[in-house]
């Protein structure tokens, strides 16, 4: 079926670029799951194993599910037309962003509108710390885990690196012995 | 020149390390941007990352504004540097995997990493509103701001841009 559906790479680009630039607050991952089901570039459990990787790997969800989708329909040039695709207008309209920033920021009125956006961000960061924690709730590694990386991070300003192999290390250690008891039972 | 390297190397390690969406890369960004190199302040730093939240696509296409401010003389070229930096080498890592794919293809330890690494992902994210936090207005209206958000976003479908839109019509009236 692939075979068959060849997309000129010009498509996968614009595909992409179009749910890139229309992302507004989450939904992608159901936007393309439509866009590339309904083309026929890949099968549900395809998308589905191109979730789970696009995932684990490093890199933004969004941007690395596209490569997958791309790779899949047209190997790596496919992949480098989904990268473009995604990448390139949120660049653009950052770039607008950054020069109206940069022209307007002590204007008061857009000063304190900004500072008022930050804020909001702020309330949607910890928002969201609130609703991943709930999610790791079960486990008490897992609790503590989190607890323990904050720390390491905010008061004794641990680096990136040794934080993800100490306490990332010490979760799929934890994860491992779980998985293999499950399957020993 | 010297700055473009430092972009670039500052970059590329935050995107291999971006694990989780790159939802906890943050605080290292902070220190490098803010603390060592001092391309932008706390409060831009705070301000960039809003405005990545704020339009579409991933929110570390903010990493674009840092280079900008990085490099006054070409803002384009540094945001152009930043912003490959910040996202091919991971793509690189997915192109990769994905040629190799049907020798890892249903892996149990797909599930088993990705659970893992959660828990140092979600501290992660806590350190983040710590140094989101630094950089944001702190006045009784900006607090309330923020925690309205924080219930907004759990208790309604409302969605995040439009919230922080919101919080911005709060800040022209309270925090000028």
């Amino acid at each position: 079926m692939l075979a068959e559906t060849r997309p000129s790479l010009g498509s996968i680009a614009l595909t992409f670029a179009t749910i890139a630039a229309t992302s507004f607050g989450g939904g992608q991952k159901a936007s393309i799951r439509r866009q590339v089901l309904a083309r026929g570039w890949i099968d549900a459990d395809g998308f589905l194993e191109g979730l789970e990787i696009a995932q684990v790997l490093p890199g933004p969800n969004l941007l690395n599910l596209a490569i997958y989708c791309g790779q899949r329909a047209r190997g790596v040039p496919g992949a480098v037309a989904a990268f473009a695709g995604v990448s390139i207008p949120p660049f653009a309209i950052v770039l607008v962003a950054g020069a109206l920033y940069f022209k307007f920021a002590s204007n008061p009125f857009v000063y304190g509108a900004l500072r008022g956006c930050a804020a909001g961000a702020l309330g949607l960061t910890l928002g969201n710390a609130l609703e991943l924690t709930w999610d790791e709730r079960k486990s008490w590694l897992s609790v503590a885990l989190v607890a323990a990386t904050g720390l390491a991070v905010s008061l004794l300003h641990m680096p990136l690196l040794p934080v993800l192999a100490i306490f990332g290390g010490a979760g799929i250690l934890g994860e491992w012995r779980r998985a293999r008891k499950g399957s020993a039972a | 020149m010297g700055t473009l390297l430092h972009l670039l190397s500052v970059f590329s390690q935050l995107s291999i390390l971006g694990f989780g969406g790159g939802k906890g890369i943050i605080p290292q960004m902070h220190a490098e941007v803010v603390t060592t190199y001092r391309w932008v302040s706390s409060e831009q730093f705070t301000q960039f990352y809003t405005i990545g939240k704020l339009v579409p696509g991933p929110t570390t296409i903010f990493a674009a504004l840092i280079g900008y401010a990085a490099l006054p003389q070409h803002p384009l070229l540094g945001a152009a540097v930043a912003t490959a930096a910040m996202f091919v080498p991971s793509s690189l890592i997915m192109i990769g995997f994905n040629s190799l794919e049907a020798r890892f293809s249903a892996s149990p330890w797909r599930a088993i990493i990705s659970r893992g690494l959660a828990p140092a992902i979600v501290g992660l994210v806590w350190s983040s509103v710590w140094t989101i936090g630094r950089g944001a207005p702190s006045s009784v209206a900006a607090y309330l701001t923020s925690a309205a958000v924080v219930v907004l976003m759990l208790r309604t479908k409302i969605n995040a841009p439009l919230l922080i839109l919101l919080s911005g019509g709060v800040g022209i009236a309270a925090l000028r």
